[in-house]
């Protein structure tokens, strides 16, 4: 192999790795975004189950959205930042429907008349369900809203974002990236 | 014509007139166990949009010490299915109200009490003791508030050098005013899990969790400590906007303060999270250190003292609630209730409808 400079090597080396990565490991994005106010997390373990109603009562199940990419959003409306990144989700949600992204959105711990008068001020394009007792929060481990779990075409979990994010930024495409991936790996 | 607008004259005028009351020199914050005062809480709920059965709980003053006497508690109500009960456990005392379907929920409850404010003498010394099992039970975790991993680690950092439990304690409270008000690595809202909190950076959660945080870095070092949750009732005597209550709606009033227990001085007064809200708050800008003349003596005094302008409902955690379909809360110093849509956010009064009153009552 004819000398290249260091850096060439380096890039190339790095550009293989992210490959070869592939989505297993998001350590990448995670001091690049410290300032943003959201962190990144890999997911460690196994993928939880998930099985709530939304607010007419009916089931829905997340391993039924299989062959999806779905992004599950932890939030509250009492939390602020959870309605701040609530409209840049929106949008995020109907411009990548057709790339097979799916957007749930899971409420913690509020009533449903709670959650009602919110979705009446503030529309949303997505499905919500109810955490009623925060069993479900619980199980995907999450303490800080908003998080969003990650997870990919074949319903495994990636990682997770916590805090607020601009969900229409090169940030987002990046971490979107991996997960609508076609090809879906074992 | 004169040379200047009367607006300009106007707001030259009232800067005149503002520029003592905020000079740094003159606050002074120094609560002392003087007379006791006695005061008047009222508490009314009405349930909004009730469907089916009811219930309502609400939190009654069960500290009984040597900062506070529990005087009588009354209520009336659309029911006659009212009844006070008290934790066997811990001695935790609540209304319990049960309304029947059809029936418009109101329940009004007056609780009489009193109150004075605390200044340890740290000069004194004595071998304090308390039940083994009590200290067990303020050692040990609780469901938002773990005591290991990142918590100990970040415990053990703070106080790397401190021998005795106070200096301990002094270490921990001074990283949790230094420490709490930083800007956060994540913008979002926590729960009151102080693991979450450290992970995160963001300690500014729904409620009761700055000193919650200093609770747990004190039970992660060894040293018994313990929330005590409560409500403001009247403004400061001190002058300070930020550690009063506005008597005539106390419904966002609530406030924990903290304790710990000394081998050499049993249980200390502590409120970090006051000083932190002074900082964050009081002024127009966010004072971000702590030997800032405003904040310097409330700093000082509530290490070891708070003012009796603040009624303390009981130290529980984990609470039952009897009769309750939900699970258990984390701490009870807010009304819940429950009907068959479940159970009402008690963060969101406009929607559950209830307001708290105080007075106080001539000595």
């Amino acid at each position: 192999m004819p000398r290249m400079a260091s850096s060439v090597i380096d890039r190339s080396t790095r550009r293989a790795w992210l490959r070869g990565a592939m989505g297993m490991s998001f350590a990448v994005f995670a001091t690049a975004h410290a300032q943003l106010g959201y962190d990144v997390q890999p997911w460690v373990g196994a993928t939880p189950p998930l099985r709530l109603d939304d607010l007419d009562g009916r089931p829905l199940d997340l391993a039924s959205l299989a062959g999806k990419a779905v992004l599950l959003n932890f939030w509250a409306s009492w939390c602020e930042p959870c309605r701040a990144e609530m409209p840049s989700l929106e949008r995020l949600a109907r411009r990548r429907e057709a790339d097979g992204l799916l957007v749930l959105a899971v409420n913690f711990k509020e009533s449903v008349p709670t959650v009602r008068r919110f979705l009446e001020r503030t529309p949303l394009a997505f499905p919500v369900v109810l955490d009623r007792d925060g069993a479900a929060a619980k199980d995907w481990q999450v303490r800080v809203f908003p998080s969003t779990v990650l997870i990919d075409r074949t319903g495994r979990a990636r990682g997770v974002v916590r805090g607020e994010m601009d969900w229409e930024g090169d940030a987002a495409d990046a971490l979107l990236r991996p997960l609508l991936e076609t090809r879906t790996r074992i | 014509m004169s040379a200047f607008t009367r607006r300009e004259l106007l707001i030259a005028g009232s800067a005149a007139l503002a520029a003592p009351l905020v000079s740094a020199q003159e606050r002074r914050f120094d609560p002392q166990p003087g007379a006791w005062r006695s005061f008047e809480t009222t508490t009314r709920v009405e349930v909004q949009n009730a469907k089916g059965a009811t219930r309502v709980w609400l939190p009654l003053p069960s500290v009984d010490s040597d900062y506070q006497k529990p005087l009588e508690d009354r209520w009336t109500a659309s029911s006659t299915e009212v009844r006070l009960v008290a934790d066997p456990k811990d001695g935790t005392k609540m209304l319990v109200a049960e309304f029947a379907a059809g029936t418009t929920p109101v329940v009004e409850l007056t609780s009489r009490f009193q109150t004075r404010s605390r200044a340890h003498d740290w000069s004194r010394k004595a071998g304090a003791a308390d039940d083994a099992d009590v200290l067990k039970r303020w050692l040990a975790p609780s469901d938002l508030m773990p005591v290991d991993g990142i918590v100990r680690d970040t415990a053990q950092t703070a106080t790397k050098g401190a021998q005795s439990d106070v200096d301990k304690v002094r270490a921990l409270y001074d990283w949790v005013v230094t420490n709490t008000y930083r800007e956060p690595k994540v913008r979002g809202c926590g729960v009151g899990d102080i693991k979450a909190m450290l992970e995160t950076g963001n300690l500014g959660g729904k409620c009761g969790d700055i000193n919650a945080l200093f609770v747990g870095l004190c039970r992660a070092v060894g040293v018994p400590a313990r929330d005590v949750y409560g409500i403001r009732l009247v403004p400061s005597a001190f002058g300070y906007r930020e550690l009063g209550g506005n008597p005539a709606k106390l419904q966002g009033a609530q406030h924990c303060r903290a304790e710990v227990f000394l081998k050499e001085h049993g249980w200390v007064a502590m409120d970090p999270a006051d000083v932190g809200k002074v900082m964050r708050l009081e002024t127009g800008e966010w004072i971000k250190d702590p030997a800032h003349p405003v904040v310097a003596p409330v700093r000082k005094a509530l290490f070891g003292g708070w003012e009796g302008n603040w009624l303390a409902y009981n130290t529980a955690h984990d609470v039952v609630l009897p009769g309750a379909s939900g699970g258990k809360l984390g701490f009870f110093m807010y009304p819940q209730a429950e009907n068959t849509n479940g159970r009402y956010d008690a963060l969101a009064p406009d929607d559950f409808k209830y307001t708290i009153t105080a007075r106080e009552l001539a000595a």
